[in-house]
């Protein structure tokens, strides 16, 4: 009998980056712009992405993964909102998304026809910051109502962050959310990340975060772009 | 509320590693988990216990060695790691930068018999 001490020094999640790599692949080959939504629930996940759809229309067709324990409510508002394809995966409970779950789902997009593909994540500010599931763009949502200390509380959900917005400025004077504390406890934990601060009930802000998300899509692969253009033929 | 999918992940990682080495058992999974990861020891070790009957890793031990959140406070030149409910550094009160955000789930090494 024979005792080992075996040296692994891996992520614990290895397994779900390795198709999350091969999900960004199929992104970037589609010269799509993945982004992750990543908010608690009633941040305003669903109305953002069909504010931006709205900001954006005729510039780029958009595809939504909606993540959800249960149920199809947001696949179909999105789909009433304007985007070109959305699919509904039920995460069964769980907690977040899984790079395997959005592997399954975009086997039923066409990635070829789409620009931007929204993932809403299922809402939660702590479990979806683990799991990479592809994304060219980790989007953090928070909103004015929630109130000033989710950064203090969630800290990684803001440092791990692409950009961050800020929904409902609108209630600002209403809720007694210090943008100053917020803004100093943010930069604290991420000094890049664009900040934009929206209302999706009145559109404020909207156009400024929309033409941002547009200017960070990736170009097709000639590759790609050749294959497709044949399809088509 | 995460732990279980965390475990499960182990758990695959830890017994494709035993099974490759060709382990009769594994004694002890070494664990780094980052304080900002939100995972708690007792439901990671309850998911763990309820997912090995039957493998490798049943009744393995888990050592977690936890890491917590430093910041760099640009006054006084040194790292601190914040009391609860802020970020300021409990020598000046200034608030720094971020330098490590424990965000680790790492599996450092298992001890196998075999």
């Amino acid at each position: 009998m024979t005792f080992q001490i075996i040296k692994i020094s891996q992520n614990l999640l290895a397994n779900n980056d390795e198709v999350a790599r091969l999900n960004r692949r199929r992104f970037l080959d589609a010269g799509v712009l993945a982004v992750n939504v990543m908010a608690s629930p009633g941040a305003g996940k669903t109305s953002l992405i069909i504010k931006t759809m709205a900001a954006l229309r005729e510039r780029a067709a958009v595809g939504v993964i909606e993540g959800d324990i249960a149920g199809s409510i947001d696949a179909e508002k999105v789909m009433r909102g304007g985007a070109r394809d959305a699919v509904q995966v039920n995460t069964g409970g769980n907690c977040h998304l899984e790079a395997h779950m959005v592997q399954q789902a975009i086997g039923e997009l066409d990635l070829n026809n789409l620009d931007i593909l929204f993932i809403e994540n299922v809402g939660n500010l702590v479990c979806p910051t683990h799991w990479a599931l592809g994304e060219e763009v980790k989007l953090c949502l928070i909103s004015t109502a929630e109130g000033d200390d989710k950064p203090i509380k969630y800290p990684q959900i803001f440092a791990s962050a692409d950009v961050i917005v800020l929904n409902k400025v609108d209630l600002i004077e209403l809720v007694d959310f210090e943008r100053d504390f917020f803004y100093e406890s943010v930069r604290a934990l991420n000094p890049q990340a664009p900040i934009f601060e929206v209302s999706c009930r009145t559109g404020a802000g909207m156009d400024e975060w929309a033409d941002w998300l547009l200017s960070k899509k990736p170009q097709r692969s000639l590759e790609n772009a050749v294959g497709s253009r044949h399809a088509a033929e | 509320m995460h732990e279980l999918s965390i475990m499960a992940y182990l758990l695959e990682a830890v017994e494709e590693k035993a099974h490759e080495m060709g382990a009769r058992r594994v004694q002890a999974i070494n664990l780094v988990v980052g304080q900002a990861t939100g995972a708690v020891n007792d439901s990671l070790q309850f998911y763990f216990d309820m997912l090995t009957p039957d493998t490798l890793s049943q009744g393995a031990r888990l050592n977690i060695r936890r890491t917590y959140m430093t910041f760099h406070c640009e006054g006084c030149h040194e790292e601190y790691t914040p009391e609860v409910g802020g970020f300021e550094c409990p020598r000046c009160g200034l608030v720094g930068q971020l330098a490590n955000d424990a965000s680790e789930l790492q599996i450092e090494s298992i001890e196998i018999e075999s």
